[in-house]
């Protein structure tokens, strides 16, 4: 048996050592971790530790079965503490037993360096002289952290930047919402540049087929929720960045409140609702906002500086039905195109947080990577939403609307759960969809273009309509709601979701 | 009769199969220069949908059309 856990509580280790005990095992060796009295000089009263839980526990898992598959030892235990704890507590306990001595000691050896390295748990010293200090314990950091002290000065050299930007930087606060293609460069050089607070907002866990174009990201990485595993890497990227997450997408009940705590915020999803929602509450909480998009091989880029920048619905005032527009996923990209457009956005975020020298008139940046073609349109502020009221007005109209018909996507891991908790199961993707993937459970077929018109076969059922992504079903239950049919529902992420979840139970 | 250049971007210039084209054209406006072309090339966007530039300005869909416009279809993308 394997087993990894993180406590809060007090380890029991006579329980630790009953788990591992076997007829077959002739050696046992246990490490055990205290905290100590002292670190590097000053007198330690005690220390707290804090884990990314979700995180710290698949690191765990793997360790073991790391260790178990390395030196062929099958009873392995290990439990690492968080919390307060005072000198001389258990902090970690590892035990590994086996036929015989030898591969429990290596196995229990491996399995602390590689804790020490790899497991994400920060450790905060609280010293005698009173104060604290937080201390990464894990990964890049490790004992390196404590005696890091950021280098700026390739930065601060800019005659327009300066130790002057510099302190600007610092006390900056910088939203971005999607830490996938355009969110990772964006992030990394935000977090480079020494931006002071940096919010990171991702629902999704990654995947295989993000890693061509999403760099902040590893291939052992797969299944973990992406806005944990940024956070993870921008601190040991610059340690003095404060780090906030998002796990779960915003929405119009809390996107402009979340905004508010931001001086800035990049819209970075590859959710066409998505920017719709960043524009418009970012135009009613008064914040500056950076959207890019791309397409195959090419960008878009508009800065909407607060103050009556034409806005993104100044360009394309309604939110473009989910099966018009294309996606990374349907359509393909190269990895450097949103490489190329995140790194735009960074650069406009540092040009306003810097206030450096940039074009005033507002326009839309088309980018084409393939032919060189970098195009500025104009926007003329009296065209678009000045025609309707404004940019606030229209926004706000847009965020109530959207707050009216409420929340429709629901998480499942597995359709059956779904059915089993009363909902009737709708497929919305077309009838060659769903004959190269059928679904694996009961459902009836309505294509999301006739949900409309075919509502009546739907009957009073609470009903969770999906797609293979989550948008058209998405659209389909917000049109049937504006209808004013109740208890509709959409799977949020689609199958593709469901099976992200599978491959990471299963794996 | 006017001839243009034309250019698209996203899934115009994936279903025109070009990113670019000269055309010579007998539409009168912007519009229904959209409508010949939407029907030529299978668009699959309505053209509300879209920007369209004429000569590096947005421009409205009645605009009438000059010879050697280069005219520009913008639809919204969301990838990232």
């Amino acid at each position: 048996m394997k087993r990894f856990a993180i406590a809060a509580d007090v380890i029991d280790t006579d329980a630790l050592r009953a788990e591992l005990q076997d007829g077959g095992n002739g050696g046992f060796c246990v490490f055990e971790g205290w905290v100590r009295n002292r670190n590097e000089g000053r007198a330690v009263d005690g220390l707290e530790y804090e884990a990314y839980a979700e995180l710290a526990q698949s690191e765990g898992e793997r360790i073991l079965a790391e260790a178990g598959a390395l030196h062929g030892v099958d009873d392995l235990c290990c439990v690492h503490r968080t919390g307060h704890l005072k000198v001389g507590e258990l902090a970690v306990w590892i035990g590994a037993a086996s036929a015989h001595r030898d591969e429990a000691f290596r196995a229990c050896r491996y399995v602390i360096d590689a804790l020490k390295h790899r497991l994400p748990v920060w450790k905060k010293e609280h010293y005698l002289e009173g104060d604290t200090a937080w201390v990464a314990c894990h990964h890049a950091h490790g004992e390196h952290s404590r005696t890091f002290a950021p280098d700026y000065t390739r930065q601060t050299r800019l005659r327009e930047v300066g130790t002057e930007g510099q302190a600007r930087l610092a006390a900056a606060r910088v939203l971005v919402l999607g830490a996938g293609g355009l969110g990772s460069p964006a992030l990394t050089y935000l977090a480079g540049a020494g931006v002071g607070t940096l919010g990171i907002v991702d629902g999704d866990r990654l995947e295989a087929s993000n890693l061509h174009r999403q760099t902040l990201y590893d291939a052992r990485d797969v299944g973990l929720p992406k806005a944990t595993l940024a956070a993870r890497r921008l601190a040991a990227l610059n340690p003095s960045v404060t780090l906030r997450t998002w796990t779960e997408p915003l929405h119009a009940g809390n996107a402009a409140d979340v905004f508010a705590d931001f001086d800035l915020v990049l819209e970075c999803t590859d959710d066409m609702r998505n920017r719709y929602l960043s524009n418009d509450a970012a135009v009613v909480a008064g914040i500056p906002l950076i959207l890019a998009s791309v397409y195959q091989y090419e960008g878009q880029l508009q800065v909407v500086e607060a103050g009556g920048t034409p806005c993104l619905r100044c360009l394309w005032p309604r939110e473009p039905a989910a099966d018009a527009i294309g996606s990374c996923a349907a359509n393909g990209v190269l990895g450097p195109t949103p490489g190329v457009l995140g790194a735009m956005q960074a650069m406009e975020a540092l040009k306003i947080l810097l206030d450096l020298p940039r074009p005033r008139e507002p326009a839309l940046l088309l980018v084409d990577l393939l032919q060189h073609d970098l195009r500025r349109l104009p926007i003329d502020p009296a065209t678009g939403c000045a025609e309707h009221g404004g940019c606030a007005a229209v926004a706000r109209k847009a965020l109530a609307e959207a707050q009216r018909i409420g929340d429709v996507d629901r998480r499942f891991t597995r359709l059956d759960e779904a059915a089993a908790a009363g909902y009737r199961l709708v497929d919305v993707r077309d009838a060659e969809e769903i004959a190269t993937h059928p679904a694996d459970c009961a459902t009836l077929h309505i294509p999301a273009a006739q949900i409309a018109e075919r509502a009546a076969a739907l009957g009073e059922d609470r009903c969770l309509l999906f797609c293979a992504t989550g948008r058209r079903s998405r659209d389909a239950a917000e049109r049937l709601r504006r209808q004013g049919r109740g208890e509709t529902y959409s799977l949020l992420g689609g199958l593709a979701a469901l099976d992200t979840e599978r491959a990471r139970t299963h794996s | 009769m006017t001839t243009l250049h034309l250019q698209y971007y996203a899934q115009l210039r994936e279903q025109a199969g070009v990113g670019a084209e000269r055309v010579t054209t007998e539409a009168a406006s912007l519009g229904e220069l959209y409508r010949e072309l939407a029907q030529r090339h299978a668009f699959s966007l309505p053209a509300d949908a879209l920007k369209v530039a004429v000569n590096a300005q947005f421009s409205d869909w009645d605009r009438p059309l000059e010879d050697g416009d280069t005219v520009v279809f913008i639809p919204p993308v969301a990838g990232g």
